[in-house]
């Protein structure tokens, strides 16, 4: 992830000289990325949702992800229009939504594991499910 | 700011019928819970926070160890995008990190101890 931070930063004097054209009324004012709160907002729910339902985790954070890799690409065009500390807010909240997403199919894969090995009429059963277990030792 | 003071308040001054016994009756049920009949890693963590709300710090961990440090990452949050603090990002991811591997451990104990029930 470092190298793509840094392969924008040695095309950045171009950019700069090229800012005026641009940006006309906010050159030297950086605003911030649009969406970097929402990512990371959204990549901190994703967690607490899988614990809740799983599939509401999942679509927050592919939501995250997805804002997140657009403004990836905004920074890297006009890295001066944007403040940096921003960018870190949408990192941060990129990286939240990863561990989001892969927490939310693990718990998946594990519903699908015990759902295989034990079977849905066990898994609502106590009974059932004694005999079971029983009938594995 | 003036409805978080009447919420505090709500939560306070009406322990005996108001908020928090009605939330205690009114828990959202856990699907997975419902059609499997197991915990999902993230089954207990509505208890805990009425656990913590009556000021029952051991048993709301009991219930759900993630819950304060989940707690304290909302409010880290809140304050870093209200103030912009300095490290705040990467201590948010820290703490993020935390808490995942938390519910991970959390969550095995369980399966390994058949708490799952």
């Amino acid at each position: 992830m470092s190298e793509d931070q840094q392969t924008p930063q040695e095309n950045a004097p171009e950019l700069v000289s090229s800012t005026p054209q641009h940006s006309g009324f906010n050159y030297g004012i950086q605003q911030s990325l649009p969406n970097a709160t929402p990512v990371l907002v959204l990549g901190i729910l994703s967690i607490v949702m899988c614990c809740c339902y799983g599939v509401i985790g999942l679509i927050l954070a592919i939501v995250a992800l997805i804002l997140s890799r657009k403004d990836r690409a905004m920074y890297a065009a006009h890295m001066s229009f944007y403040t940096e500390s921003s960018y870190k807010n949408l990192n941060a909240g990129r990286v939240c939504a990863i561990i989001g997403l892969v927490l939310n199919i693990l718990l998946i894969v594990i519903m699908i594991i015990f759902v295989a090995i034990f079977g849905l009429a066990a898994l609502n059963d106590p009974e059932e499910m004694r005999r079971v277990l029983e009938s594995y030792q | 700011m003036k409805s978080v003071i009447y919420f505090i308040g709500l939560l306070f001054l009406t322990v005996e019928k108001g908020l928090l016994p009605w939330l205690k009756t009114h828990l959202l049920a856990c699907p997975i819970k419902q059609h499997l009949g197991i915990d999902c890693p993230g089954c207990g963590f509505q208890r805990s926070v009425l656990a913590l709300f009556e000021g029952d710090l051991l048993n709301s961990f009991k219930l759900y160890p993630p819950t304060m440090p989940l707690i304290a990452l909302f409010l880290l949050t809140m304050v870093h995008l209200k103030f912009d603090l300095k490290h705040g990002a990467f201590f948010i991811k820290i703490v993020y990190i935390g808490i995942s591997l938390i519910i991970i451990i959390n969550y095995f104990y369980k399966i390994f101890t058949h708490q799952l029930s």
